[in-house]
Order: structure tokens, then sequence, then C-alpha cells
């Protein structure tokens, strides 16, 4: 192959090529000769090279080892800030490579970029090291200048900010250049490919001017004489992304971050856990003699417990240290400590006061507008198909922080992947690929809780009868979480608490099941085993968390089974202190308490956000019972438990509809009439009607063997006669005039 | 040759450079040889001033008698140790003087290349004969071999200047640590490169030019015959 004959392979492109493992740090950019010659370019003679992803380099020509045209070559060392790291590969124009003249310099300034572990050191020994680097280097202003890795020294880059004559475009260091060290840092540059933050905008703004204001208005500040804040507690759960807030903020600050993760701390010889702390507070002054920095505790519960109790003094030496160099840390500029923690209340109470922590910044799990801003950042790199709704999706994931939002998107990503192979290139991702990622994807903050159920879904249609107390329920749970807006309209307020009383085996838990089904939102029932344990408190302890998790998923249905059993009740109770009093206490203080923990805010403090988020401040508790007659009085009344609904035994129809249900899958035969079944079961509940129907059909077996193909009428009557109905009319009337009876007693009285 | 002038000028500097390189080259490396045997002393220094340390004086009778024994022993310990780093330092300057020597030829052989690189043609620079690289290839090599220098005294004195008496540890692993820094760099490099010159070198007289017995060119031949 002849290399310098005829035209260009490709007239006017070369194609970049990652550069030579030999060339790393020389600044030399390989051209072939052809390109040499179109170019002018003499061996060594500056380049201005323009790269594909934006930015420039400024290199050095020198002809390729293999005489070969048509490819370029380069070491991005000195280039345009961030664009060395673009530079890989790609096609370039001959016409972005530019030769420039490059005149002897007199005078360099550099602004050198310190690598973390140097210290602070003397600028003569960084003047050596800009001399021994820039050494026979053409340079522009403008550029940074990388230093090698391999090569020791206290300096990691060195920005050209001027000189004299001015190397613009360019000009070369010789031995004899003296160069000085820049009095003030270059432009910061935004590094690309910066990770937005859905909706923690309020936080980042908290954040944010606790970094800016000092730099900003350092004059203002001292003029009043303030010491401005310096440390800030993140609280809130796992995964709602303070991590990546305070990466974020500092990034965007140009702060330096020195985040430590406290467990990395901890030593295992007695002194070392202090030791590693004092370097890590050490280092972050270092940092912050040069500009802004910001050091980051993650997970600093760990570091921090509660001080006191037996066998924790190694861990309160380690608290000790932290809080003496928190407050030793006034004496300096510019270090902001955020500290991050997903259980706040484990903190020792000293670190949390003004001068150490004096700000906590709570960030509770994403409301739906977050969620939704949160969904926009993810899904904006990805392919999705424009039918997608972000506001119905969600609406739909409440419970979910930005952790569990970005495995639901890479999950629904993996769905869409999977489904379409054959169009692989260029999959996009449809609504129903995100519906599947639903069902797999749980929120986390719902993985550890309580009473979580799985229910099996039930129609309204599948409960025979009953229909004013399904509109009832309707109205009193469905409405007001399905259309808050119009309930806000009317000036109604959402209904707490709801008492289903009845006989039992009348349909009161299959009504919850089919409310649950309806309303799509977090369900969570509790029953005694769930909250009763052998240690003291720790069934209270059980209901106030899984209250707490039903806020944290709002809207939630809390559905409390047979609850005469759970709670006992003041007024009838025997001997005073019981477990289950305690317990009922916790409850009425969850149904109607002063408020709700700091920990547990959501969104802003302020009200502005209230009507749009009327949807999500829902908590309702459903409780069932068959002996309402021993229900403490407090619980009853409204605020608490505002609705009570009874669920009577089913009249002649209702009976007939369960009837219907319950023989849908039941072959039978053509002589049954169920409406005179209907009719001779007065008294039976729909446990004891579902019990005649199987009865029957084991009747059926019995008789026919089993071949049995139908179930006949003379079955039914057999079973009629085993089977007894469980309520009484005694019973029924006690049920129908408990709460007409109270109120007349106070009529009386 | 009027268009042959400045090529010849470049290849007389280089012709003069090289023969520097190669005898700055020895004495580089048996400075660092000398330096190795001083860093090994050095670190059985530190291995004593350690053992030494580590000794509980006071609880063996035998050292009893002699008083101050320990703060004795240390003085004596760190004045060796004080005379070795004295010799690394001497060898440290020869090393700086390498360094220099290299680096002011380098520059003149390319000083020449920029007061003849308006005439010089592309071609010419680029074409290399049997005998000889081409004058890119060499000149980039020249730049080479003054980074390497440059980079290898740099890596050196940093690892000097960083020993510190409260530091045993890193003390005694200096010997590693040295030929850590040869073993890093591309040790042959120099020599490497001198030999691919060694041609261009014993060829006599100046007007060896481009020597082209390439296939191509013909009219060249007749020029070197001259």
């Amino acid at each position: 192959m002849a290399p310098d004959s005829g035209p260009f392979p490709d007239e006017q492109f070369l194609k970049l090529l990652p550069v030579d493992p030999r060339d790393r740090d020389t600044q030399r950019c390989r051209l072939g000769p052809a390109a040499l010659r179109s170019l002018g370019a003499r061996l060594g003679s500056p380049l201005r090279i323009s790269l594909p992803a934006g930015g420039c380099c400024l290199c050095t020509a020198w002809p390729r080892r293999d005489g070969a045209d048509g490819f370029v070559q380069l070491d991005p060392q000195c280039a345009s800030p961030g664009a060395a790291a673009a530079a890989a590969t790609g096609r370039i124009s001959l016409d972005s490579l530019q030769p420039v003249p490059c005149p002897p310099l007199r005078r360099l300034a550099v602004w050198p970029v310190l690598r973390p572990q140097a210290g602070a050191p003397n600028p003569a020994a960084v003047l050596e090291v800009a001399h021994e680097l820039l050494r026979n280097r053409p340079v522009s202003r403008g550029h940074v200048v990388a230093a090698p890795p391999g090569v020791p020294g206290p300096v990691a880059a060195l920005h050209v900010v001027g000189g004299t004559p001015d190397p613009e475009p360019a000009g070369l260091v010789t031995p004899r250049t003296c160069i000085t060290l820049g009095d003030r840092p270059p432009p910061q540059v935004e590094p690309p490919g910066e990770v937005a933050l859905g909706g923690l905008s309020e936080t980042a703004d908290t954040l944010r001017e606790l970094l800016r204001l000092p730099l900003r208005y350092p004059l203002a500040l001292a003029a009043l004489g303030l010491a401005v804040p310096r440390g800030v507690l993140l609280a809130g759960p796992p995964g709602v992304g303070k991590t990546q807030l305070v990466r974020s903020v500092a990034r965007e600050a140009g702060a330096e971050l020195l985040a430590v993760s406290a467990p990395a701390l901890q030593g295992a010889r007695p002194g070392e856990t202090e030791e590693n702390v004092r370097r890590v507070f050490q280092r972050a002054r270092e940092l912050a003699s040069r500009g802004p920095s910001l050091l980051f505790l993650d997970e600093v519960d760990a570091l921090c417990p509660r001080r006191g109790g037996r066998g924790r003094v190694p861990e309160s030496r380690v608290v000790a240290q932290v809080l003496t160099l928190l407050d030793g840390i006034h004496g300096d500029r510019e270090v902001v400590v955020v500290g991050a923690t997903n259980r706040p209340d484990e903190l020792d109470p000293a670190l949390r006061r003004p001068g150490r922590f004096d700000r906590e910044v709570v960030i509770g799990t994403p409301t739906l507008k977050q969620r939704e801003a949160i969904l926009q950042v993810i899904t904006s790199k990805m392919p999705i198909s424009s039918h997608i709704d972000l506001g119905l999706l969600a609406e739909m994931t409440v419970g979910y922080v930005g952790a569990d939002l970005t495995a639901l998107c890479r999950e629904a990503a993996m769905c869409a992947l999977l489904k379409h192979e054959e169009n692989q290139d260029a999959p996009t991702i449809e609504e129903t690929d995100f519906l599947d990622a639903l069902k797999k994807i749980q929120p986390s903050s719902f993985r550890s809780s309580i009473g979580l159920m799985d229910i099996k879904p039930v129609a309204w249609e599948q409960i025979g009868g009953l229909e004013d107390v399904k509109l009832k329920l309707k109205q009193c749970v469905e409405w007001p979480l399905k259309f808050p807006q119009e309930f806000a309209r009317m000036g109604l307020k959402q209904p707490k608490g709801l008492l289903l009383y009845g006989p039992p085996g009348c349909a009161k838990t299959s009504l919850v099941r089919a409310l649950a089904t309806s309303c799509h939102c977090s369900f969570v029932s509790v029953s005694g085993a769930d909250l009763f344990s052998p240690y003291v408190g720790d069934s209270e302890k059980v209901l106030s968390q899984v209250f707490r998790q039903a806020r944290a998923n709002t809207p939630a249905l809390v559905f409390l089974d047979e609850i005469d059993s759970v709670l006992g009740s003041r007024s009838v109770g025997t001997l005073g202190c019981d477990a289950r009093e305690r317990v009922l206490s916790v409850l009425l203080n969850e149904l109607d308490g002063v408020g709700v923990r700091t920990v547990e805010r959501r969104g802003r403090k302020s009200d502005q956000q209230e009507y749009q988020e009327i949807l999500n401040r829902n908590v309702m508790i459903v409780v069932a019972t068959n002996r309402p007659d021993v229900l403490d009085d407090a619980l009853l009344r409204p605020g608490r438990l505002d609705k009570m609904i009874y669920v009577p035994p089913p009249d002649q129809e209702g009976r007939l509809s369960i009837l219907k249900v319950c023989t849908n899958n039941m072959p039978i035969g053509p002589d049954v009439s169920l409406e005179k079944l209907a009719a001779e079961t007065c008294l039976f509940s729909g446990a004891d009607l579902r019990n005649l129907c199987k009865e029957a059909a084991l009747f059926a077996l019995q008789e026919d063997g089993l071949e049995a193909a139908t179930v006949r009428q003379e079955h039914f009557r057999e079973s009629l006669r085993i089977v007894k109905p469980s309520l009484s009319r005694k019973g029924l009337t006690l049920y129908e005039n408990l709460f007409k009876k109270g109120l007349s007693n106070l009529e009386d009285n | 040759m009027a268009q042959d002038q400045p090529l010849l000028a470049v290849q007389v500097a280089l012709r003069k450079c090289f023969p520097v390189v190669e005898e700055q080259q020895a004495l580089w490396q048996s400075t660092l040889q000398g330096c190795s045997s001083l860093l090994s002393s050095l670190s059985s220094l530190a291995e004593q001033l350690q053992a030494a340390q580590n000794l509980r004086f006071e609880d063996v009778p035998a050292l009893r008698p002699f008083p101050e024994l320990q703060e004795r022993l240390r003085r004596k310990q760190l004045e060796a140790g004080d005379i070795v780093l004295d010799k690394l330092a001497e060898r440290l300057a020869t090393l700086l003087k390498v360094r220099d020597t290299v680096s002011s030829h380098v520059e003149r052989v390319f000083q020449t290349y920029e007061q003849h690189s308006a005439a010089l043609d592309v071609d010419a620079v680029l074409q290399p004969s049997v005998v000889s690289p081409s004058v890119a290839d060499m000149l980039e090599w020249l730049q080479d071999i003054d980074r390497h220098y440059r980079r290898s005294y740099l890596k050196r004195k940093y690892l000097l200047s960083s020993i510190h008496w409260g530091d045993l540890a890193s003390i005694q692993a200096l010997p590693n640590a040295w030929d850590q820094i040869s073993e890093d760099e591309c040790q042959t490099l120099v020599s490497d490169i001198l030999v691919s010159v060694s041609f261009f070198l014993e060829e006599p007289g100046s007007c060896a030019v481009s020597g082209d017995l390439g296939p191509c060119s013909g009219a060249a031949l007749s020029a070197v015959s001259k």
C-alpha cells in the first residue's frame, strides 16, 4: 500500500481511534502523511483539534508509525475541561484540525487542581511539578493539562489561566517560561451527564443555600456577625434519595464532596474508630481550605448511636469525638457536614442541636407530584411510548420511593426487551410493560411490613344481597379515596374509621375483601396473632408501626378483624392494666391523635399542597366484630369510628342471591328451586347457606356414587334437615337494638 | 544538493546527540545500581532501629549496666542513616545531571530541526532507509528518551524525599519501591532506541543522506553516491 499516494480514502473525514499506549501523556496527535501535508504541519507543530463530542484539545502533530492515512489518534492531555473524557472514538473532519501559531511564553499563570491525598503542599512544590509537567508543551488558555496518573506529586491537573504573550490559541512553555500560580480558580464548568433529581427540589434548595451563602455573600454575613449554619441532618426512609441529593447538590454547587459511610470508619482496635473519624475531618478541613467542601456522613446512626447503657463505652467515645469535631469545625470555613440516616431517633440527642446539625430535613416518601417528577427524570432517557401517562403511573405507585421507581422502570424495560425480541434495536416501552412490572416490584417500605396481605380479589357482585350495606361502604370508603376533589368541594372531611358489626357468618370479612379489591389501595390486615407478644409494650409498638407504615403508603386500609378480642374495653374491663387496654389506647391515639411524628412528614410542611395531595393523606381503618356491645365507648365516637354499619343477616332476596353465588359452580338439577330454598332458610346466615349447598352436594355424591352428575332438590331437602341456622331471633334483636337503645337511654335521662 | 542540505544538518545534529545519550545512559545505569546497595543498607538500618525500639532494655539484665544505652544506640543508628542519605543525595544529583545533559542535547537537535523545518519536505523526513530510521522517528525517540529520564528522575526524587525516620516500615520497603519504579517504566526503552540507531551512527561521513536503497527512488540513489 502506498500510503501517501492518491487522495484520502474518505476525503473529508478521519476515523478517530483510541490512543496508542506508547503515546499516552505525550500530547501527540498521530496523522497520516497526506493529512500532515495538507495541514502543512511540521513534526511536533501544535494543532488545535475540535472534538466531535464537543470541546477541543491541543496536540502536536506526529506521523503515524504505519504511515496509513484516514486515521487519527490523539492524546488529549491538554484539552478544554471535560473534553478529555469525551475523546473516545468517532469521526472527525479534517477541517477541525487546525495548525496554530505557538510563540514561546515568557510568563504563564496556572491554577493547580490538587490530588486528594496531597494535603496542603507548599506553593514551591506545586510550581516545581507544574514546571516539570508543562515543560516543552504547547498550552492554550482555558485548557486543562492533566497529570498522568503514574507520576507522583501533589498535582492532579493544571488549569491554564493566562500568560504573556496570551496563550490563545496556543503558546509554548519553554524551560525559561516563568510559571506562577493563579490567584483565583477558573470558572467551573458543569460536567456533562449530570443525574437530575426528581421531586427533591425544595430539599435541595435548603442544602444549596447552606453551601452557597458563605460563598456568595461573605461580606454581608460578616457584617451581620453571623456564623452560617454548617450542619444538616437528612432523615427519611431508605431509598428516597438522600445520598443522591447530597451528591448532586455538591456537584452543582461545585463543592468538593467527601463522602464517608459511617460503618466504614469502624475499626477493630480500641481507639481506631476515633482515629479514623479524626482523619476524615482532617481531610475535610484540608479540602475546605481550598474551596467549598461538603463532608457527607452516610448512615450516621451507626456512628453516633444513643450514648448510655451498659457495654457501650467505646461507642460513647466515638460519639464524643464526633461531637467535639463538629464543634471544632466552626473555627474553620466552608466545611458543611451533612449526615443522613433513616433512624433519626437512634441518634445521640447531643448531635441534634444547632451548632452541630443545625437543620434537620425530613425527606418523606414521595408524594404524587414528586413521584411524577421522579418518573419523568427516570424515563427521560428511556424510549417510552407516547401513550404512557406518567401521572397515572404516579397515582398507581403509592408508597414507592425513588429506588422503587427506578426498579420499576428497569423492570418495565426488561419486560419490553423480552417481549419484543424481534426489534431489539429500538424497543419502545409500552404501558403494559409498566403494568407487568408493577406486579413484580413491591414498594420497599412494604417489604418488612406487618400484616400486609395478598388478598384474593373479590368483586362486589360475588357477595349476594346486602345492597344497601355495599352502597354505604362505597360511600364511606371508596368515594373519598377515589373522588377526593368532590369531597373537598362539598366541605366533607374524610371519615377516619368504620365499624362493621353483625352476627357471625354474614359476610363482614368478604365485604372488606371486596372493598380492598375495588379501591386499589394498600391493604393491611392485623389480627391478634400479629399484635400480642410476651414482652411488655411490644403489642403497642407493633400496632403503632402498622399505622406508621400505612401512613407511609397512603391511601391505605387498615383492617382489624375480630376487634373485640384484640381490644379490651375500659368500661367493661375488670382489672386495671391489661395489654389489651394499652393496645386500645394506642389505637385511639393513632385514630385521633394530636398529629403525626415529624419523621413521617411528606412533601412540604406548609399546607399549600393540601388540595393536590388530598388523595394521599388517607388512612382508613375498618374494624369488624360480632360483639359490638363489649367495645369501648371512646372508640365508637365520631372522629374515630364515625360510621357504624350493621351487616344484617340476609333477607329472603339476599339469601336467594347468596344461593345463586354458592351454586354457581355446582351442577344443580332442573328441579331445584332456589327461590323456595331461600324462603325456607329463614335465620340462615351466608356461611350457613354455603354449608347447606356443600352438604347437599356431598349427599349427591353419597347417593349416586362418584359418578353423580347433578345435585337434585331432594339433596337440598336432606341437607336442610341437618344444617340448622346459626342465628337466633333473640340475638338479632340484640344487634338491632344495640345502638338505638343507647340513644333512647340518653333521651330518658 | 541544495534541497538535501537541511536534512543533512538535522542528521548531523542527531548523530552528535545519540552518542551523548549512550554515554549518559551508562552513567545513569551505574548510578542506579549504586543507589540500590545504598538503599538496602538504609533498609537494614531501619530494621535495626525497629528492633531496638521493640526491645525493652530495662528487662534485659545484661544491658542494665550501660547507662542511656537506648538513646545512644538510636543516635548512632540515625547518624549512620544520615551518612547513607547524604550519599544518596549525591547519587541523585548525578541523576539530575544526566537528565539535564540529555535534555539540553535533545533541545539542541530540535532547535536545528526547527531552523530547517521550513525547507524540509515531509516525505524526506518520513522516509527511512535500510541503514537509518526516518528522521521523524529519531526525533520522536529523542523526545521519548528525554521524557523517560525526566519522569524517572521525578519518581525517584519523590521517593527519596518521602523518607523520614518516623516511618520505619516504609524505609524498610525502600529497595522494593525503588525496584518497582524501574519495573514500571520501560527499562529497555533507551537501549532499544540506541540499538535501532546503531547503523545510522556507524555510517561514516556526513554525506549519507536519507540513503535510499528503497525500490522506488533510484534518483535519490545517485545523489547518495556522489
